[in-house]
């Protein structure tokens, strides 16, 4: 085998070994924003936006003490990868659409992630729906969407979650409005494996 | 040798003015983002006096739970602020050690929250920048939580013990 034909093997090998890594940095990381949110951004009267890594997240469990609640939700954090919130009020209704709001879920629609909650209220034109991460059995995160009529919340939690977390960590900066409809929750719902999204609330549009 | 002590003198002298007027003479870091902002606004941030006492004695005070204390505040600040701008001018002024971790901003411009942290070791740095409408405020802060919280429960028992004490 010639020398170039080993180089070009190496050269191709190295390319693999990056794909990779940067695939798996992109599975465990944080999102980038994506161009949707910088456009419903632009659209919104108040943007808030909170992004905690795993760095940050360890610094945060740090000023919590091992006493009480407090130990619990210091055990939680310090063990997540992230927390990404993006919250859009708009001064009036119909200022997003379902097409923004299949952008969003679109790239949570893998194998990894299962719908388990999906309520829609008729009257209210209110959504909310909860997407959750399993590997091996085990939760690794959470994605919920929450649209009101002037309201559009996102949050994304990576790391070993459970719904009945999120109560906990309603707490948290940025999370309180987002978690609020479903941080009340007390069950864990069993990851609905099929492709067709559970309804917590039957009548969907 | 005289004339060559001269010459380098005199070169010296024409090329740091030159250096820092194309730099924008802004610097980085927190002073960066203060003297932008007076740029940007054409606002003078209120000079607060003995800060630097005043951090020591929060460093102190704390066993060095927190160090580094800047603060600048802007008085009857009542511009729009465009968000995007906002953010970008701090990000370029603080650099890419700085993560953003918290951003709240309103259309009209006149609420803006940025919140930064930068790990330093053990410590975390933390840069806050607020405008409510009324004033703007930028603070730097360098917290080591262990120690804060240590400061922290010191105070807490003494209250505590002080609570449980019988008249």
């Amino acid at each position: 085998m010639n020398r170039y034909k080993v180089a070009m093997r190496i050269g191709a090998l190295a390319l693999a070994i990056a794909g990779f890594a940067l695939l798996a940095r992109g599975q465990d990381g944080l999102p980038l924003p994506s161009p949707v949110e910088k456009e419903l951004a632009a659209r919104a009267a108040d943007v808030t936006e909170v992004t905690l890594d795993k760095n940050m997240l360890g610094f945060a469990s740090k000023f919590m003490t091992d006493n009480g609640d407090d130990a619990h939700v210091r055990k939680l954090i310090s063990g997540l990868k992230g927390i990404y919130v993006r919250d859009y009020e708009f001064d009036k209704e119909g200022q997003y659409s379902m097409d923004d709001l299949a952008k969003l879920r679109a790239q949570f629609e893998t194998s990894d992630w299962s719908p388990v909650v999906r309520e829609r209220e008729r009257g209210s034109k209110e959504t909310t729906e909860v997407m959750m991460k399993m590997v091996n059995g085990e939760p690794q995160g959470i994605f919920v969407l929450d649209a009101e009529p002037k309201e559009l919340a996102i949050v994304l939690i990576l790391g070993p979650i459970r719904m009945e977390d999120l109560g906990s960590l309603s707490g948290m900066a940025g999370l309180a409005g987002p978690l609020g409809p479903i941080s009340g929750a007390q069950h864990t719902p069993k990851p609905n494996t099929s492709s067709k999204p559970a309804d917590k609330k039957g009548d969907d549009q | 040798m005289r004339r060559l002590v001269f010459f380098l003198v005199c070169a010296a002298a024409l090329v740091v003015p030159v250096v820092v007027l194309a730099s924008g003479g802004e610097g980085s870091g927190f002073d960066g983002v203060v003297r932008s902002i007076e740029h940007t606004y054409h606002v003078r941030a209120t000079r607060i006096p003995f800060m630097g006492l005043a951090s020591l004695i929060s460093g102190a005070s704390t066993s060095g739970g927190v160090r580094n204390l800047h603060l600048a505040q802007f008085e009857n600040f009542s511009l729009a602020l465009d968000g995007e701008d906002l953010t970008s001018m701090v990000e370029q002024k603080l650099g890419p050690s700085w993560a953003r971790v918290v951003r709240e901003t309103s259309r009209g411009g006149r609420e803006q929250t940025l919140v930064f942290m930068r790990p330093e070791g053990a410590r975390m740095g933390l840069f806050v920048l607020d405008s409510d409408g009324g004033e703007l405020d930028v603070v730097e802060v360098s917290v080591n939580p262990d120690r804060l919280n240590a400061t922290v429960n010191q105070y807490t028992h003494h209250h505590e013990d002080n609570e449980d004490r019988p008249d």
